[in-house]
């Protein structure tokens, strides 16, 4: 048998944990401060509509017993215990801190489409900062990193949301229709509110369109913990 | 250990709807990644975000919430 890890919670749930996506018993691990939700399984969970269904109906489920939720991939399985154990405790800084950055929070997908990106405005007429190659060279480096990460489209939504999003993930696509995935991390119970305002601002979008789902539990939020 | 063939990430694909390929994605492509050895077992994974990222790129799915 192996232990396939499901989440990491902020602290044991009320009620019992119930049954894992191979109708296996549920268990907590502790660990450092963490908490680590665990099925015992023979094998590695085949991925099909209904086992993805399942994992996040049952992180669903024990999220609403406890203040956060960081997700883990599907399929992460570790020999035993002792290994869950031994790769917390290498982690334990940057989980702990992951864990309250999505206290209390859900998760917000928008998705931008268009028939291209809207061009970005001419760079500074000043060369990259720097005297020699190298310092052009990061310079370009971290201009080309910001450029990846910004959505200047969705900015008068951006605005419209203001407090409402805590924290942002994007990811650009530039392969029209669609143009970039944006997360964004909310309070929980704001989803519908969070809905609302999208819908109110889709005119000042335009050419854009956006489409929306969620809440999801925090996954985009919990991939760059560890 | 079992990896995904082709054909099970085309069945959940082609009969997925926009949930399901959000779920597709927040499971397979995000989270907490705790142990890199494991996703070595997961190797198909990569194939169906590819197939997934082509299905959001067909203007056919452009649905927006709230427009026909």
């Amino acid at each position: 048998m192996s232990v396939y890890l499901y989440a990491l919670l902020s602290g044991h749930p009320a009620s019992a944990c119930g049954q894992g996506i191979c109708a296996e018993p549920l268990r907590l691990v502790a660990s450092g401060g963490l908490v680590a939700l665990v099925g015992d399984v023979s094998a590695m969970p085949e991925v099909t509509a209904l086992t993805l269904r399942a994992q996040d109906a049952v992180l669903r489920r024990l999220a609403a017993e406890v203040d956060a939720v960081l997700p883990a991939r599907f399929g992460t399985l570790l020999a035993d215990d002792a290994a869950l154990a031994d790769a917390l405790v290498q982690r334990r800084v940057q989980l702990v801190q992951a864990l309250g950055r999505v206290a209390g929070c859900e998760q917000m997908t928008v998705r931008v489409w268009g028939d291209g990106p809207i061009p970005s405005p001419p760079r500074d007429a000043e060369p990259a900062a720097g005297p020699g190659p190298g310092t052009r060279y990061l310079t370009d480096r971290r201009r080309a990193h910001e450029a990846a990460h910004r959505v200047p489209e969705l900015e008068p939504l951006r605005q419209r949301l203001g407090d409402l999003v805590r924290a942002e993930r994007v990811e650009r696509h530039d392969r029209p229709p669609l143009l970039a995935t944006v997360q964004h991390l909310v309070a929980r119970g704001t989803g519908a509110h969070y809905l609302d305002v999208v819908d109110a601002c889709r005119t000042g979008l335009r050419p854009c369109r956006v489409s929306v789902t969620g809440p999801w539990l925090p996954y985009a939020f919990s991939e760059d913990a560890a | 250990m079992t990896t995904p063939s082709r054909a099970a990430a085309r069945q959940i694909l082609e009969t997925a709807d926009d949930s399901l390929l959000d779920l597709v994605d927040n499971l397979l492509n995000r989270g907490v990644v705790i142990s890199g050895e494991v996703l070595l077992g997961l190797a198909g994974v990569d194939l169906v975000y590819l197939r997934l990222t082509a299905l959001l790129c067909a203007a056919d799915r452009v649905r927006p919430r709230g427009e026909p």
